[in-house]
């Protein structure tokens, strides 16, 4: 398939999902009426849900595939290694550190915004996702500090390990003095990851810092190309290495550190998408980057689909879902892997 | 015509130098072999002239910007690194990187270049194989014709013909002649001196980071050159094919 072929079927694949993450949900209306009430609407119930749950819902799904995607890709083809994941360097779990604070303190319901949306004012609280995105921030200087100027990749992986591994470590201790139970409840599911309950404000927060996230992977491409041939002979054929980096791990810090703020942690996308789809971009990392940034989007939504249609009483996790999909996704890529070395 | 010129090029490594002190000039239209025993600073002299490491003195490439420089110079490293099966016309493309504006796709020129490279490195049907499915002789043509298909008038390689048959290692160091015959400039480190006697043009021989000779093959594979630098016994004579040199024995 060439690659044109593969992005026209990605993206018809993702339209269909998005179209079902619109036309899909508890409350049950029919496809006429939600479509009617999507582009028009009185400001009834149907156009309330379509417009300020669903909708937005939907939104992220995409935008934080998007950005699983592509980072992954990123990540993949910058330190040459299909195992790497957007969480490697540390900024999901500084991320999801930053809001656990946040939940914990009460920061999480301070700071609230009164927002007209779609000519309905709305009351909501962002001291989450706020301070979800500083922590990302914190990390992402963390590791350009550790990983030192001349960095290479083998020190950007020690750093993001440090930084992982402390994050986690705080995250844990949090947890472990709470003298809140409530608070405490309140994490753990947070920290499951999911797109539930998510307004048009979590989608204004998230789109600047993932829009920039998205140009600055999106720039990679020819030097990720030529990284194929290793670290030496990509600065001998004029790619600066130390700028590569630095836009790598910025745009990457800027996609997920957006993307966990909004919706806590999702795990997976950013490792299995970029793996299903190197065969068929035939390995090149620019390629990969778009196709996995579509197919992360893609991956996103129709799990998010499906945690709606397989428990529809309960509020099942996306992230849950997504691991119980991605581990054996896995077994599967490592069962290919074995059948080819023999 | 000067293709490189290097002045007086320190690496140190701690307090020691690896590379000591080195001056050498290259023109067009020469082949070099940089030989020496393992250790003698050869890759690290290399990859200082490319600015790929930190250095004291001065080399003409170096104070390129690095895309002019990519423009002037390939390099081939000694770690023949494939990180993904990727194509081998894709890999070769690689070479044109240099060449192309921010965003454009290859025009016919890249895709002529690529064409020429890989029928030089006897490719030929192998386009669309993934790369890293070849056996390391093999990958090594692939990595030879992604250098030849960057079209720069200096070729530096890293002990390009390591691990080739002897037909490939032949035909390789012809391509190079070849190479430099249309007013090119090659410099390559090679361990096998049989072959470097043969086909380079001159043979720049270091030993503990300093340049100890300089010059023809019959000039710098002299009995105490190879008895002083690299403690062997050797044959050296030549007939109507060229240069014949055959290692003997190890010196006590």
């Amino acid at each position: 398939m060439s690659f044109r072929g593969l992005m026209i079927l990605l993206t018809a694949l993702c339209a269909v999902l998005f179209a079902a993450s619109l036309l899909i949900g508890p409350a049950g209306f029919g496809i006429g009426e939600s479509l009617s009430a999507l582009f028009g609407g009185q400001g009834d119930a149907i156009t309330l849900v379509m417009q300020e749950i669903r909708l937005p819902r939907a939104l992220l799904g995409v935008m934080v595939g998007v950005s699983l995607g592509m980072s992954g890709a990123a990540l993949q083809g910058y330190l040459r290694n299909p195992l790497a994941e957007p969480g490697l360097i540390g900024v999901s779990s500084s991320a999801a550190l930053g809001a656990v604070i946040a939940m914990q303190t009460g920061f999480a319901k301070t700071v609230a915004f009164t927002l007209p949306i779609l000519g309905i004012t709305t009351e909501l609280t962002m001291g989450l996702p706020l301070a979800g995105l500083a922590g990302a921030v914190v990390s992402v200087l963390l590791i350009l500090f550790l990983s030192g100027p001349r960095g290479n990749s083998l020190t950007l992986i020690l750093a993001g390990i440090a930084i992982s591994a402390l994050a986690g470590a705080l995250t844990s201790l949090v947890l472990n003095l709470s003298p809140n139970p409530y608070a405490i409840y309140e994490i753990v599911f947070w920290m499951m990851g999911s797109l539930a309950n998510r307004s048009f404000s979590h989608v204004w927060i998230a789109l600047p810092f993932m829009a920039v996230g998205w140009v600055m992977l999106a720039r990679l491409g020819r030097g990720l190309d030529a990284l194929t041939l290793g670290e030496d002979a990509a600065e001998a054929l004029g790619i600066r290495l130390t700028r590569l980096r630095l836009t790598m791990v910025i745009g990457v810090a800027a996609c997920v550190g957006a993307a966990t703020a909004v919706s806590g942690a999702i795990g997976f996308v950013g490792l299995v998408v970029p793996h299903i789809l190197r065969p068929l971009v035939q390995a090149r990392p620019s390629a990969l980057l778009w196709a996995s940034a579509l197919g992360g989007a893609a991956m996103v939504l129709a799990a998010d689909v499906f945690v709606r249609v397989i428990l529809p009483e309960q509020d099942l996790k996306l992230g849950v879902l997504m691991a119980l999909i991605g581990a054996p996704l896995f077994l599967h890529l490592l069962y290919k892997t074995r059948r080819a070395m023999a | 015509m000067s293709r490189l010129n290097v002045q007086n090029l320190t690496v140190r490594r701690g307090q020691c130098p690896v590379v000591d002190n080195v001056s050498l000039s290259v023109g067009a239209g020469e082949v070099v072999g940089l030989i020496g025993p393992n250790g003698a600073g050869k890759t690290t002299l290399l990859r200082a002239i490319l600015s790929l490491l930190p250095f004291e003195g001065t080399s003409s490439l170096a104070a390129l910007d690095p895309r002019a420089r990519a423009r002037a110079a390939a390099w081939m490293p000694q770690a023949r690194e494939i990180a993904w099966p990727v194509p081998v016309e894709t890999l070769v493309m690689l070479g044109r990187v240099p060449h192309l504006a921010g965003g454009a796709k290859p025009s016919e020129a890249d895709h002529a270049a690529v064409a020429s490279a890989i029928a030089a490195m006897h490719l030929a049907g192998f386009e669309t194989r993934p790369a890293t499915e070849l056996s390391g002789g093999e990958q090594a043509r692939v990595l030879i014709a992604r250098v030849l298909a960057q079209d720069t008038p200096l070729i530096l390689a890293d002990e390009p013909i390591a691990g080739l048959d002897p037909a490939h290692q032949i035909s390789t160091m012809e391509v190079f002649r070849r190479e430099a015959a249309a007013g090119k400039t090659v410099i390559a480190s090679i361990h096998d001196l049989g072959l470097a006697a043969r086909h380079c043009t001159r043979l720049i021989l270091m030993d503990k980071g300093k340049l100890v000779a300089d010059g023809t093959p019959e000039e710098v594979l002299t009995a105490d050159n190879m008895a002083r630098v690299f403690r062997i016994n050797a044959h050296l004579s030549s007939d109507a094919s060229g240069l014949l040199f055959q290692p003997l024995s190890v010196l006590a």
